[in-house]
């Protein structure tokens, strides 16, 4: 055994390596102590413990996956207290670390051109003039619970929090579009952001939508988050909402809105964040050469947030639950919960509607044996799709929405 | 358009307030005025509003991560290359991977995201990622299906 071994093997120095990343961080917020707490995320085979941050600007306690470029995800019992997430608590994904940290409101510019009529350069007072939408909506990382999938795969291991809630307020895209002048001809739509690769020559984050998905007066520019302008981390100060589809697509810092005559060719668009071309996004563990698609709409999702995970409980015969579940491109229809493995189904009432692609409480009771009670949810979207039982599998571990399971124990 | 109601006016008038009164601060959180006018009071931030909303000009300060990659064999290639673009800890992370998905990892960092890695050093950032402790980590068992991630092609490119 060499010295790598001997020093490594009893997991003492990720354990160093966390303490550092969180003294790193004290240091620099000059805050009170960061919080020392480790969170486990329960990631099949471990690995899966993470330091929770307050060192974030506009950001409260989350879940430390990466600082740089930053990587924060949402702590479970967030959802359990409102369907819409706070603010400082919205996850937070960034693909480059080239993140401008200063922005100057008044010199701003949305830039519109390409296949129009009239390239436009919009301030953000112009932006605030024109006619306002408001829309609740999921916004929710492709990638969300990748750290669940089995076979596990690379990438961000987020556990269940890359997601949020929130009332977003802008304007059309489409109003937009119009204002420029949409040429015949235009297939897609590209928007780029402030956000910038740190290295030449890599590709710079941008993300495409068809021409009718654009001019289909849901997609917003969004420059107001649940009543208040957006955290710079959340894509100050304005950013693309594509209410139903994951959040890849809805781009931060959004400063250029770019028509196309044809498809966008461009890695974000052509290699990356692709999805098998099967149902569900399923393939088996190993399957090579399947046809891909560019990920799209989200999927029913549900989860039980009134106890934690391994919780343990005084037994009693039957215990409240509830949570939030999310229809993905529709409304959600109905929430079931069982405590016994899926044999048996109990209907829950389903909280206040507050849009189609809101999260959506659900409250319901079910009842307990002494021991570990699996509690599972199922929710049923309004087009009629049902959660699956089975846990899907693609190498980006992308679109994770089977029966999740919440293990109480009762003594 | 429509006339708002004195109502309304008086809210958003309260609004209005309540966001000025905010941006001034609290009268302990303003430095007491200096003595000699040598240092400028840093300019009040800037807003613009239209319709009874505000955007208030920004500028925060990131963390820094200044953890490093622990001591081990080729620490200091990884160090040297893989800490610019991304933290360690997305290393640190990643789930137990085989030596040919950490190659095409490191491969395509270089590649697709232009990382500025010698081929030479290619090698020896693999075998240091192999090492990591959690790679030796048994693999996952359980409810999913047959485990063997050294087959699985990732042809998703990433990312999310």
């Amino acid at each position: 055994m060499d010295n790598f071994d001997a020093a490594l093997a009893s997991e003492t120095s990720r354990r160093r390596f966390l303490r550092r990343t969180a003294l790193g961080t004290a240091g620099l917020a000059a805050a009170p102590a960061l919080a020392q707490q480790l969170v486990d995320l329960k990631l099949p085979g471990g690995n899966a413990e993470r330091p929770m941050t307050s060192a974030f600007p506009g950001k409260g306690s989350m879940i430390l996956q990466r600082i740089h470029p930053p990587l924060l995800e949402t702590p479970m019992d967030v959802f359990d207290k409102s369907v819409f997430t706070p603010n400082d608590q919205f996850f937070v994904r960034w693909h480059w670390a080239d993140i401008p940290t200063s922005i100057d409101v008044e010199s701003f510019r949305l830039k519109v051109f390409g296949h129009v009529n009239r390239p436009l350069s919009i301030s953000l007072a112009q932006l605030l003039r024109l006619p306002r939408v408001e829309m609740a909506a999921v916004n929710q990382c492709s990638g969300n619970s990748r750290g669940l999938f089995q076979p596990r795969v690379a990438g961000a291991q987020w556990g269940n929090g890359a997601m949020g809630n929130a009332k977003w307020l802008g304007v059309r895209l489409r109003d937009v579009l119009d204002l420029a002048g949409v040429k015949a001809g235009a297939v897609q739509v590209r928007f780029g952001a402030l956000d910038q690769p740190v290295v030449t020559g890599a590709p710079d984050f941008e993300k495409a939508l068809d021409i009718d998905h654009a001019r289909d007066g849901e997609v917003m520019i969004a420059f107001g988050m649940n009543g208040e302008q957006l955290p710079l981390l959340n894509g100050f100060p304005c950013r693309l909402i594509v209410p139903g589809w994951y959040s890849t697509y809805w781009v931060k810092m959004l400063n250029a809105i770019e028509v196309l005559p044809g498809p966008d060719d461009q890695y974000w668009m052509a290699k990356a964040y692709k999805i098998p071309a099967t149902p569900g996004a399923n393939v088996a563990p190993g399957a090579k050469d399947f046809p891909t698609v560019p990920i799209n709409r989200m999927i029913p999702r549900s989860w039980m947030t009134s106890l934690p995970d391994g919780q343990a409980i005084a037994y009693e015969a039957s215990i409240p639950v509830g949570g939030i579940a999310m229809g993905g491109d529709c409304g959600v229809a109905k929430v079931d919960v069982s405590s016994d493995g899926g044999r048996t189904w109990y209907r829950t009432t389903l909280g206040a509607d507050e849009g189609k692609y809101s999260f959506r409480r659900w409250d319901g009771r079910v009842p307990l044996r002494r021991g570990p009670n699996p509690i599972m949810v199922r929710c049923w979207n309004a087009n009629g799709v049902a959660q699956p039982m089975k846990p899907i599998w693609n190498p980006g571990g992308f679109m994770r929405g089977n029966i999740e399971t919440t293990t109480i124990i009762a003594a | 358009m429509k006339t708002p109601s004195p109502g309304i006016m008086a809210a958003g008038l309260i609004g209005l307030t309540g966001i000025i009164l905010i941006s001034i601060g609290a009268p302990s959180s303003r430095k007491a005025s200096a003595p000699i006018s040598e240092t400028s009071e840093p300019a009040p931030p800037v807003s613009v509003s239209a319709r009874g909303f505000s955007l208030t000009s920004t500028s925060v300060d990131l963390p820094v991560d200044d953890a490093s990659y622990p001591d081990g064999p080729h620490a200091d290639v990884i160090n040297a290359n893989c800490t610019s673009c991304h933290s360690a800890s997305m290393a640190l992370t990643q789930p137990a991977l085989s030596a040919a998905q950490w190659k095409a990892t490191v491969t395509k960092m270089r590649e697709v995201y232009k990382a500025p890695v010698a081929e030479k050093d290619v090698d020896a950032i693999v075998a240091y990622l192999t090492a990591m402790p959690h790679q030796k980590a048994a693999p996952a068992t359980g409810k999913a299906q047959d485990p063997d991630p050294k087959v699985a092609p990732d042809v998703s490119g990433g990312t999310g």
